[in-house]
């Protein structure tokens, strides 16, 4: 009984929060998928399907594949390079490893827009990389580095790098380390004992990794706006278009629900998995 | 037992990568030229520009007061919901609860954005510096839970048994015990949210007021017309600045110690 | 242990910053809030305005029409002056957005240029907007780099500068530009016509590196591209900025779109009176010509034109000459007709 009690009042702050700003704004937005668009981009009066019917159209589906496959190789990146570097991280002593927490997210407080022009500098094509590519023969004057998929995936790794290394650096600094020296002494190979040992130490890490850098990615739309060419649009360009340019918000109602559902597979997996780890807590002791 | 130097070396390669748009950014800065990559010499008068422009002041203010009270309020009520999740996670309020948090996650920033704005309105609540605070806390409450649910695996509870056996109230088993323990968690899941809030742009467009200017919006402003040179200047500052006090406050703190 | 200390001094310096800021609205003098586009108001005029006036003006940016209408039309007020393009004043005035104007309080607008109202205007009557500036959209180039250039929208066709081109991402100013080519207006409501012009911009797409609204300026500049679509001002200043004879503008013979930026005072306006001295204000013609020099752009007001630098006025970009003028359009709002345009736009953008 008391115990409810507690649940319910730590509950509440986040709860009654979430609510108030997410939930209720949210399904205003879901309902607004079922209203007409107004004539200069107001919301109509009446229900319709009209605008989810709208959204057979033939030129998503090439869109939607590029943006799943742009975000999942993005997140498969993002995790590889940051399980490496939240390890030497938690692994670190002194005040170095503070420092060095601060240095690798210090340069994403420069302002977003100014790190991507910054690339686009980087990536000119007379510019530095170009230069070095040059010169080892791997391009020719003509090849441009930027404005197709590839930059695209170049920057958004680099804008989101951080965003992975963060809750695999909180999952590995409580790792018990001695688990590997463990793993070792029972003759593991140096990569067996990081894959079989490590890895699933901080997988709820793990999952918050992905999920932070997955779900932001396949809704991006100012890098692929920026560095993308012509032919790499992604949904959230769609999106941008329908609020912005084209005054249509029950379409961009209807497709950022499209998105919504595309994401809420995993989290129905996370639930899954949490159910079936022993009833929910890690380590399934709660009372 | 030799340790591999893979995570190290990957470290250094991850630091360079990080750094090369900044070295660039650095050393434009100092180049006379307004638009356009090529160099034009040296000069100074980005720096004398910041120093005169206030308005660019104000947006620099203005973000930081958010991205700072946004993100203490959103590591409070987002390690207080990672903390009941885990704890009592198998009722249906959790799961509810779950959800709930693992939803703004999901929603573009353009709608989140747009349904905050119809709902200060239809409230008659006028848009202003609280406002946008009330939004940025409102993404990143989400993003510190999950960072913190992430540490919070394979959390030994025989801890808080011990304690409560010895007598401890929940007062000091949360000063002594969870604090320190979930440090590290909430402060990378901090970070991520001071991050996240300096760099938003159209949540904040949509919820500011009149006169609520913060940086991302006057450089998205500065794009369309001009040229946002002048922030290069500002970025290094801005980092110069903030390495220089973490060190000194370090320093100050081996020296308590 | 450290870390709460950080904790315990930040929290009540924030909560006495946020105290501060919210205690400097309190200032003595009536501000006056203001949304424009960026660097688009010469600073010395608006100082001037706040010194004669006695106010403080409040300067908010928006970077595009649709971002800024958005905002407005979903409640967001507490601007009184705000600057949108002709057309997006005219749906803001259908919405009902917008106070009719008090010419009464208006007396500049005497000298406002009645030939470009009739010619061009939206708003013939100035009920609702007031004309700021006016500028063309057309092609900026570099010499060097552009062996054989012609003034035309032809310029896109060409393979030798494929991948060096920018379009701008507007629906109207690229699929315009393709009606242009056509010999169509860019107003037409015809949707054949319209979907021949999404055909020329599909077939454009292969030679442009991208579409692009604002980094076109840094690109031409930086030599990263050698042709791109844009905005007359803008060109003017990187031009000028750079010190660069070797970049030109041009304006296309088979015509080009005229916009026009207009002052409009929304109905929430709290200060409706302050509001209609700024917009007076900006048509005194010394501080017409300071804004004039200031962004390269043309305000239509003839007692101006007197005044301004000569080498602006004999600028044939700036004040265009009448052969070329001839072919130049307005953009319109079409209303309904609109989704025709959308659709074509959205298969242009998707279609290889």
């Amino acid at each position: 009984m008391v115990r409810r009690w507690h649940e319910w009042l730590l509950t509440l702050p986040s709860l009654t929060w979430l609510v108030v700003f997410f939930l209720i704004p949210s399904l205003l937005v879901f309902a607004i998928s079922f209203r007409p668009a107004g004539p200069y981009g107001g919301i109509g009066e009446g229900w319709t399907l009209e605008t989810w019917q709208g959204l057979a159209n033939p030129n998503y589906p090439e869109i939607v594949w590029r943006t799943v496959w742009l975000s999942v190789l993005t997140t498969v990146l993002c995790i590889a390079f940051g399980l490496p570097v939240a390890y030497a991280l938690a692994r670190m002593e002194g005040p170095w490893r503070n420092r060095l927490l601060l240095l690798i997210i210090l340069p994403f407080w420069t302002n977003f827009l100014i790190r991507i022009f910054a690339w686009r500098t980087l990536l000119h094509p007379e510019g530095l990389v170009k230069d070095v590519l040059l010169l080892f023969r791997l391009a020719s004057p003509e090849t441009q580095l930027l404005y197709n998929s590839w930059a695209i995936l170049l920057v958004l790794v680099y804008s989101f790098l951080p965003f992975s290394i963060l809750p695999l650096y909180a999952a590995a600094e409580k790792f018990d380390f001695s688990l590997l020296d463990a793993a070792r002494d029972l003759g593991a190979s140096r990569w067996r004992a990081f894959v079989s040992v490590f890895i699933p130490g901080v997988s709820a890490g793990l999952l918050t990794a992905f999920l932070i850098v997955f779900i932001p990615v396949l809704g991006s739309y100012a890098i692929p706006d920026i560095v993308g060419g012509p032919t790499s649009e992604m949904i959230g360009n769609k999106i941008a278009q329908r609020v912005f340019n084209d005054r249509n918000l029950p379409h961009a109602s209807a497709l950022s629900s499209i998105l919504a559902l595309i994401v809420i597979l995993p989290m129905l997996a996370v639930l899954v998995r949490r159910r079936r780890r022993g009833d929910g807590a890690a380590g399934g002791r709660a009372a | 037992m030799r340790r591999s130097r893979i995570p190290f070396l990957t470290t250094l390669v991850v630091l360079a990568f990080f750094y090369l748009p900044i070295l660039i950014l650095a050393v434009q800065s100092f180049n006379h030229a307004k638009f356009g990559g090529r160099w034009r010499g040296f000069s100074l008068r980005w720096y004398e520009e910041l120093m005169r422009r206030e308005d660019i002041h104000r947006a620099a203010w203005n973000t930081l007061l958010v991205a700072t009270s946004s993100t203490l309020v959103s590591m409070l009520l987002g390690t207080l919901a990672a903390w009941v999740i885990y704890r009592h996670a198998r009722t249906r309020l959790q799961r509810f609860h779950f959800g709930l948090v693992y939803a703004p996650l999901v929603v573009p920033d353009i709608l989140m954005g747009m349904s905050l704005l119809l709902f200060f309105v239809n409230l008659t609540v006028p848009l202003s510096i609280v406002t946008i605070i009330i939004a940025h806390t409102t993404f990143c409450i989400s993003y510190v839970a999950f960072v913190v649910l992430g540490r919070l695996q394979d959390f030994d509870e025989a801890l808080i048994d011990a304690a409560q056996d010895l007598g401890a109230g929940w007062g000091s088993i949360v000063w002594r015990i969870l604090l320190p323990l979930l440090g590290p968690g909430m402060l990378a899941g901090g970070l991520l949210a001071f991050t996240l809030s300096i760099d938003d742009f159209v949540i904040t467009f949509l919820v500011s007021g009149p006169g609520d200017t913060t940086l991302p919006l006057k450089i998205y402003g500065m794009m369309r017309r001009s040229s946002p040179t002048v922030i290069n200047a500002l970025s290094v500052i801005m980092m110069t600045v903030t390495f220089t006090i973490v060190l000194i406050s370090q320093r100050i703190m081996l020296k308590k110690q | 242990m450290n870390k709460k200390l950080l904790l315990i001094l930040v929290l009540p310096l924030a909560a006495l910053a946020a105290l501060f800021t919210s205690a400097c609205r309190w200032q003595s003098r009536p501000a006056l809030y203001v949304y424009n586009w960026d660097a688009y108001m010469a600073p010395e005029a608006v100082k001037l305005f706040e010194k004669r006036f006695g106010c403080r003006v409040v300067l908010d940016t928006f970077d595009s029409n649709e971002a800024m209408y958005a905002k407005v039309k979903a409640g967001a007020g507490g601007y009184d002056v705000i600057f949108p393009s002709s057309y997006q004043a005219y749906i803001m005035h259908e919405e009902g957005m917008l106070l009719e104007l008090d010419h009464a309080l208006l007396p500049n607008l005497a000298s406002v240029d009645r030939e470009y109202l009739h010619r061009f205007g939206i708003d013939k009557g100035m009920a609702y907007s007031v004309p700021y500036m006016t500028g063309s959209t057309g092609i900026g180039y570099r010499e060097s780099a552009v062996e054989g250039f012609e003034p035309s929208w032809t310029v896109f066709d060409r393979a030798d500068l494929r991948g060096r081109m920018t379009l701008l991402n507007d629906m109207r100013e690229t699929l315009g530009a393709a009606l242009k080519l056509l010999g169509h207006s860019l107003n037409t409501r015809d949707e054949a016509q319209i979907n021949a012009a999404a055909d020329v911009v599909i077939r454009w797409k292969a030679n442009i590196a991208k579409f692009e609204n604002e980094g076109y300026k840094q690109g031409i500049a930086s030599r990263e591209f050698h042709v791109v679509h844009g905005y007359s001002g803008d060109i003017l200043q990187v031009i000028e900025e750079n010190d660069d004879p070797d970049i030109v503008y041009a304006l296309p013979v088979e015509g080009f779109s005229i916009w026009e930026d207009g002052m409009v005072i929304p109905v929430d306006a709290s200060n409706a009176g302050l509001a209609h001295a700024f917009i007076n204000f900006m048509h005194d013609p010394e501080v017409a010509v300071m804004n004039m020099e200031y962004n390269y752009y043309m305000c239509p007001n003839t007692a101006a034109y007197a005044l301004v630098d000569p080498e602006l006025k004999e600028d044939p970009n700036v004040f265009i000459p009448e052969a070329l003028r001839a072919k130049a359009e307005m953009i319109e709002p079409l209303g309904e007709d609109l989704q025709k345009y959308i659709r074509a736009w959205d298969r242009a953008k998707a279609e290889r």
